[in-house]
C-alpha cells in the first residue's frame, strides 16, 4: 500500500535568483559537490580554500541548503535502489514494492541535525587539510540521515589524500557505519594493525535499515568494482590494510545482521560474490597486481594474501545461514524469512558461488596437499609465486 | 698557525640476534566420527610420526630449528622456524680536525662515535635481515617437505575413521585399499 501526503506549502519564491554572499555561494557549491551535483575537481578546490566566515548566513541561503539536502538525498536513495520493486523483511515477514510502497512515510522521513550545517560551515571557512579549528561531532548525536550525508561527503572527498587524512581522524567518519560499508579501506586507520569497525547493530532497525534497503544495489556495484580493482593493487602494505579493514567491516556487519535476523540486508555480500565468482578463480584474481616478492617474512606474505580475499571469505558465513535456513520448518517463526533467503541464495546459484569462494580461499592455505592419486596443483608455499593461469 | 690532526675511532659490538617466521593453517579433517574421536585418531597418527603430546593437548615435533605444532581438537597447525646467532661487528672511522677552528678533539671524537654507532646499527640490521631470510627460507623448504606428510596423516585419519564408521554401521565384510588412487572400498553387511 502506498501512502502519499500532499507536499507542505512553501512560501512564495522571490522573483529571480536569490542573492547570497560569497561565503554562502561557496558553501552551497561545496554542499552540491558533497552530494554529487557539482564537479569533483572544483569541489575539492573549494574544500582546500578558506573563505572568511560571516557571523551568520541569510535566510535565503539556509532555505537553499535545506532544499539541496532534502532533494539530493532523496534522489540519491531513489537512484541507489529505492526505486526498485523489491522484497525486504518487515517484522520478519517479506514485504514487497518500492521503498515508498513498503515503508510508511513516518518511518522513512529524513531528518538532518545541527552537525551537518556546522560541518558545511567548517568546510567552507577552513582549509580542511590544514585546519586550525578542530571540528567534529559526537557519533551518538547524529541522526541516521546525518550519518548517510557524512558517508556521502566522505566518499566525495576521499580521493584527496590530505583531506582524507584529516577526515579519518574525526569520529564523525571513523565511527560512521555507512562509511565502513562503503569505503572501509579509506576510513580505517592505516597505522592500526587491527582495524576496529563501529557497532553495526543500530543499522538493522528504524530508518537506518530503510536506508540500507535502498543502498543494496549501490553497495553491490561498489564492492564489485572494489574487488575487480584489487587485482591492480601493487603495494603489499596497502593490500593488507585494505583487506584487513574489509574483513573486519564485513565480519562485524554480518554478525550484526544475523543477530538482528536481517539476512536480507546482507544481500549485497551474496550478490557481489556471485558477480565476482562467475567462474573458477585463483587467488591471482585478487593478488595478481602485487609488485615484487613482498615482505620478507612468509607469515606477512600469507597474511596479505589472505587479507586480499576478505570478500570471498564471507561466503563461509552465508553458507552457514543457508544451511540453517534449510532446516527451518513451516511452523517455525522464521519460515518466511528463511524462504526469502533461500530464494536469494538460489537466484545466484549460491552453492556454486560458495564452492568457488572456498576453493579460491583454500588455494592460499599452506599444507593443503592433493588427494592421494591426484596430481599436485600447488607448491604448498603460499609465499612463493602466484599460481599461473588465473583470469586475473 | 693552524695544525691539522687526524683521529681514528674503532668500535666493536657483539649482539645476540634472533629471527623467526611462522605460518598457521588448519587441517582439512572430515567429520566422519564425532570431533573427539577424530581428534583421538589424529593424535594416534601423529604419535606414530614422532609428535609428542604436550600438557595443553597439542602435539609438537621439533625438526632442528623448526617446530611443528598441531592441535588435534581444532586441527590448527603452526609451523615455526626460529634461528639465533651471536654476531660480532666492527666499524672504524677516521676524522680530521684543526687545533684552531672547528670542534675540539673531544667533540670530534664524540661525533665520530655517534656515526660509528649508526654504522654498527646498520650492519646489525643487515645481519638481522640475512638471519630473517635464513629463517624464512628454512620454513619454506620445510613446508614443501611437510606437505606430503600432512596429507598422508589426513588421509590415514580419514581411512581409519571410515573403517570405524563402517564397523558402527554393521559387519565389515571386505576392505580393499588402493594406495595409488587413494580409494578405499568397504563392504558392510547391515
Amino acid at each position: 500500500m502506498t501512502r502519499t501526503v500532499p507536499p507542505p506549502t512553501q512560501p512564495p519564491e522571490p522573483d529571480g535568483p536569490r542573492q547570497v554572499s560569497k561565503f554562502e555561494y561557496n558553501l552551497l557549491r561545496i554542499l552540491k559537490f558533497l552530494v554529487g551535483h557539482f564537479p569533483a575537481d572544483q569541489g575539492l578546490q573549494l574544500v582546500r580554500t578558506a573563505t572568511t566566515k560571516p557571523e551568520c548566513i541569510s535566510v535565503g541561503a539556509v532555505d537553499l541548503v535545506k532544499d539541496v539536502l532534502s532533494k539530493a538525498l532523496v534522489l540519491f536513495l531513489t537512484r541507489a535502489g529505492g526505486w526498485r520493486n523489491d522484497k525486504y523483511l518487515r517484522n520478519n515477514t517479506p514485504a514487497s514494492g518500492r521503498v515508498w510502497g513498503r515503508i510508511p512515510l513516518d518511518e522513512r522521513t529524513l531528518e538532518f541535525s545541527r552537525p551537518v550545517l556546522d560541518f558545511l560551515f567548517w568546510l567552507t571557512a577552513e582549509k580542511v587539510h590544514e585546519t586550525k579549528q578542530a571540528w567534529d561531532a559526537a557519533p551518538k548525536a547524529l541522526t541516521p540521515t546525518d550519518e548517510l550525508f557524512f558517508a556521502l561527503a566522505f566518499d566525495a572527498m576521499r580521493s584527496d589524500p590530505d583531506v582524507l587524512a584529516m577526515l579519518r581522524r574525526k569520529d564523525t567518519f571513523s565511527r560512521n557505519p555507512f562509511c565502513w560499508l562503503t569505503a572501509p579501506q579509506d576510513v580505517a586507520d592505516p597505522e592500526a594493525t587491527k582495524p576496529q569497525a563501529p557497532d553495526f547493530t543500530p543499522m538493522f532497525g528504524g530508518l537506518r535499515a530503510v536506508l540500507l534497503e535502498c543502498l543494496q544495489t549501490h553497495l553491490t556495484h561498489r564492492w564489485i568494482r572494489s574487488e575487480r580493482d584489487k587485482g591492480q593493487l601493487g603495494d603489499w602494505k596497502r593490500m593488507r590494510h585494505q583487506g584487513n579493514a574489509e574483513f573486519v567491516a564485513l565480519r562485524d556487519f554480518l554478525k550484526a545482521a544475523e543477530a538482528a535476523r536481517r539476512a536480507d540486508l546482507a544481500r549485497f555480500v551474496l550478490r557481489t560474490n556471485a558477480a565476482v565468482l562467475q567462474s573458477d578463480l585463483t587467488p591471482v584474481f585478487w593478488t595478481g597486481g602485487l609488485q615484487g616478492s613482498g615482505p620478507q617474512r612468509l607469515a606477512d606474505r600469507l597474511e596479505t594474501q589472505r587479507a586480499a580475499l576478505a570478500f570471498p571469505r564471507q561466503m563461509e558465513t552465508l553458507e552457514v545461514w543457508q544451511e540453517r535456513a534449510r532446516y527451518v520448518g513451516y511452523f517455525d517463526d522464521d519460515y518466511q524469512a528463511s524462504q526469502m533467503w533461500k530464494a536469494d541464495w538460489e537466484a545466484v546459484n549460491g552453492d556454486r558461488v560458495a564452492a568457488r569462494a572456498r576453493a579460491a580461499v583454500e588455494m592460499l592455505e599452506p599444507l593443503r596437499g592433493p588427494i592421494a592419486g591426484q596430481p599436485a596443483t600447488g607448491t604448498g608455499t603460499p609465499g612463493g609465486e602466484n599460481p599461473e593461469g588465473s583470469s586475473g | 698557525m693552524s695544525r691539522a690532526y687526524r683521529i681514528t675511532v674503532k668500535e666493536s659490538e657483539t649482539r645476540n640476534l634472533k629471527a623467526g617466521d611462522e605460518i598457521c593453517t588448519e587441517l582439512e579433517i572430515l567429520e566422519i566420527l564425532p570431533p573427539e574421536d577424530m581428534a583421538t585418531l589424529l593424535k594416534e597418527e601423529l604419535k606414530k610420526r614422532g609428535f609428542e603430546e604436550q600438557d595443553d593437548g597439542t602435539m609438537v615435533r621439533k625438526d632442528g630449528e623448526l617446530t611443528v605444532k598441531i592441535d588435534p581438537c581444532s586441527g590448527e597447525v603452526s609451523v615455526k622456524a626460529e634461528t639465533e646467532e651471536t654476531v660480532n661487528q666492527e666499524a672504524k672511522r677516521e676524522a680530521t680536525g684543526f687545533n684552531d677552528v672547528g670542534p675540539n678533539e673531544k667533540n670530534l671524537r664524540e661525533k665520530v662515535k655517534d656515526q660509528l654507532k649508526q654504522d654498527l646499527d646498520k650492519k646489525f640490521d643487515q645481519e638481522q635481515s640475512r638471519l630473517q631470510g635464513k629463517a624464512t627460507e628454512a620454513l619454506e623448504k620445510h613446508l614443501q617437505d611437510l606437505q606430503p606428510e600432512i596429507s598422508e596423516v589426513v588421509n590415514q585419519v580419514t581411512r581409519d575413521a571410515l573403517k570405524q564408521k563402517a564397523q558402527q554401521i554393521g559387519t565389515v565384510k571386505e576392505i580393499s585399499e588402493d594406495a595409488e588412487s587413494g580409494s578405499l572400498t568397504i563392504k558392510v553387511e547391515v
